[in-house]
């Protein structure tokens, strides 16, 4: 057991860090690493995060009461030009698919994007917490945060709720003064740097279009068809992807989005060979009885 | 009611696990038009086979020109709401103005997570007019999770609701439509009654009456209509 | 998970005036794993009686050689076509027989008797009979498809207006379902025969 849920267990109010707590007897508050006060209300009890894991299946693992939407193809990889980042676009609770146009890159600032996968809730939340400390980071050292420094400070600032059932599985991409940048980082506080990444359900599919097709000096026409094909054959195989293919290249002024394409669509763009037999618009063939 | 206070609860659940959530059932849509933005529920709350009530309403306005539908615990919908509902009127006071709609969105989600690790057991959709004018609709996950759309189905029919307005309201499937087209005032408020209407024939935790909300520039206005009872 | 959702599957019936409709998606999975987009989950009985098979997909296969077998038998025993509700209760007592170890399918049956009068019923896995007047749905996307009958669907429907109808249901409803959809198949039993037309669908 860690450090925290130690420190859980031993008190029933534990407060950590964040003097004069608003929250008092069963439930406990705990603040925020960089001291800018998060607090998060804990079930009563002397074992809140093994309460947390039991109830909220963040990594669809299990058939629990509150279902977390799951379920992702997101991948990211430096070239030439810079990073390409695609990610498809669907949500599933269970085996419901709860929305086909989430956005799964998040817009951390104009020169910084994280990738979703994962508990949604929790990429978006700990994103723009991010977002608020690169800000911070600016205003303090009159100086854009470096992508390295960035994915290590959400690296830090999940690492401190390790155990109590985050789930979070994203890629940083960025430019910094060193050129591209490119991290991955997740809730078990895991960081690494490569030139390609592909995280979530579809991510297999996904690296083995990658792993055929990339190369590193491709134009960027190149890089966004290998992205493209990379979505969309783990929207094909994956039943917990889908949607649509969401592009973004980040180079030396920032990122850019590229327009969204429906998966629906490419499947018949890549196989105009499937050309099906009556049509609506064809008359009626009775085959007789 | 009385009876599962009386029964020994070791019986209801073996391994005598506090169990803080119950599912109280209810369905909820919103539909967003160009000026304008529906939002309706039913009031039938349950638990099991048994109906606690046939009123409890599940919509509330949390300004005039935003309001919250919660489907899920009841408990927890009810305490949900008073937290956003003291929000919005600790802004009102703060700053003399309405929040805004998008503002009131993102507070909702930040209310949400900030019960992380022992959640609200709700299904919020939020519904109102953004700073142009134009109707709104956020749907949320139980920890927060926020998406801006144009028309949502949550709660205990929402798998039979939610195919249902993409087809009618997305025009999803329909080659010929344009599936961006906004839907005019009536025919949304006419497909959110053919929704309810089909989701209380097969879900039982949906019925009684039928609470729609749609909201304007001239702020937010109130029907309520009868479901099945059975 | 359950063993019903180990492959996905979602099939739909509707009876329309002198007319029925079975529809079926194509997918079978592995849990999220896609594995095959033409999968067949109906299968003709007779010129006008069709069996549509949702669930685990080793039983389908089985089952539908079965009911091949005991159609045939009764065939050359009685000299003459199985109607639909005679098919419906053979299907019904041989899930029975397996009570206590059923095979893991949910069967639509669909068709026209010998008055050409609609007929179409559901079954659970061990043969409990649901007779409908409107439509039958099953598979893991049942809910959706509910939801999506319970709005479109209106009495005396013609063939045209009765495929458009089923194929509205289906395609929407499974656009919600994670395990199932990757195209569509749709049959119409007419009097005069049987229309038969592939949707195109999404394929993700």
């Amino acid at each position: 057991m860690n450090r925290f849920v130690e420190q859980l267990a031993a008190n029933d109010v534990a407060e950590l860090g964040m003097p004069g707590s608003l929250l008092a007897g069963p439930t406990a508050a705990m603040a925020g690493p960089t001291g800018h006060g998060l607090s998060f209300e804990l079930a009563a009890g002397n074992n809140p995060a093994e309460f947390a894991q039991h109830f909220i299946d963040a990594k669809s693992e299990k058939d629990s009461l509150i279902k977390i939407a799951h379920g992702t193809t997101t991948l990211a990889f430096k070239f030439r030009e810079g990073v390409m980042v695609a990610t498809d676009s669907r949500a599933t609770s269970g085996n419901v698919i709860a929305s086909q146009t989430v956005k799964k890159v998040i817009e951390i600032n104009p020169y910084l994007l994280g990738t979703m996968a994962g508990g949604a809730a929790d990429c978006s939340f700990w994103e723009r917490v991010l977002g608020m400390e690169c800000r911070l980071h600016e205003l303090r050292n009159k100086k854009r945060i470096s992508v390295a420094a960035a994915s290590k400070l959400l690296a830090n600032l999940v690492y401190r709720y390790k155990g109590m059932g985050l789930s979070m599985g994203t890629m940083v991409a960025g430019w910094d003064e060193k050129g591209p940048g490119l991290y991955y980082v997740d809730s078990d506080g895991q960081r690494l740097a490569n030139d390609i990444f592909s995280v979530g359900s579809g991510s297999t599919f996904a690296y083995g279009v990658l792993d055929s097709h990339y190369r590193y000096d491709m134009d960027i026409e190149e890089a966004r068809d290998v992205a493209r094909r990379a979505i969309y054959h783990a929207t094909h195989r994956d039943a917990y992807s889908g949607g649509v293919v969401r592009m973004y290249l980040v180079q030396r002024d920032g990122w850019v989005p590229y327009p969204l394409e429906d998966v629906g669509d490419l499947y018949y763009q890549y196989h105009p060979e499937v050309q099906l037999t009556n049509r609506t618009e064809s008359p009626l063939t009775v085959v007789p009885a | 009611m009385l009876s599962s206070i009386t029964q020994a609860p070791v019986e209801a659940h073996s391994h005598n696990r506090w169990e803080p959530y119950v599912d109280n059932g209810g369905t909820s849509l919103a539909i967003a038009g160009a000026d304008f933005v529906i939002i309706a529920a039913d009031t039938r709350q349950s638990d099991g086979y048994s109906i606690n009530t046939r009123y409890d309403p599940k919509a509330f306005e949390l300004s005039n020109k935003t309001v919250i539908a919660t489907t899920g615990y009841a408990a927890d919908a009810k305490r949900l709401v008073e937290v956003m509902e003291q929000k919005a009127q600790s802004y009102f006071h703060k700053h003399e103005r309405v929040m805004s709609t998008p503002a009131m969105a993102q507070l909702l989600s930040n209310t949400l997570y900030y019960k992380r690790f022992f959640p609200y057991y709700v299904f919020p959709i939020l519904a109102g007019l953004d700073s142009q004018g134009k109707g709104a609709v956020f749907t949320y996950d139980p920890v927060g999770n926020m998406e801006r759309t144009v028309y949502v189905a949550c709660g205990s029919a929402s798998a039979l609701v939610q195919p249902f307005l993409d087809n009618q309201v997305g025009f999803a499937n329909q080659r010929a439509a344009d599936p961006n087209r906004l839907l005019d005032r009536e025919t949304a408020r006419k497909i959110a009654i053919d929704a309810f209407t089909g989701a209380t024939e097969r879900d039982i935790y949906t019925g009684d009456w039928l609470e729609i909300f749609t909201i304007d520039q001239t702020g937010v206005h109130r029907e309520k209509r009868e479901l099945k009872r059975d | 998970m359950s063993i019903m959702q180990y492959n996905g599957s979602a099939i739909v019936a509707m009876a329309g005036k002198g007319c029925v409709a079975i529809a079926a998606d194509k997918r079978l999975g592995q849990r999220a794993l896609t594995v095959d987009t033409e999968f067949q989950k109906v299968f003709p009985i007779t010129d006008r009686t069709y069996i549509g098979l949702p669930g685990l997909a080793t039983d389908v296969k089985t089952l539908y050689d079965r009911f091949r077998m005991r159609v045939n038998l009764y065939k050359h025993n009685e000299e003459r076509t199985i109607e639909p509700k005679t098919f419906s209760h053979l299907v019904s007592h041989m899930l029975y027989e397996r009570r206590f170890g059923p095979y893991f399918v949910e069967p639509v049956v669909a068709g026209l008797d010998k008055n050409d009068e609609p007929y179409i019923c559901g079954m659970d896995l061990i043969g409990c009979i649901n007779f409908a007047k409107d439509f039958i749905v099953g598979g893991t996307a049942s809910d959706n498809l509910y939801g999506m009958c319970e709005s479109l669907w209106e009495p005396e429907l013609g063939p045209e207006d009765l495929f458009e109808t089923i194929s509205q249901a289906l395609l929407n409803a499974v656009d919600r379902d994670a395990l199932s959809g990757w195209g569509a198949v749709v049959h119409i039993i007419t009097p005069e025969g049987v229309i038969t037309r592939d949707l195109k669908g999404r394929m993700d």
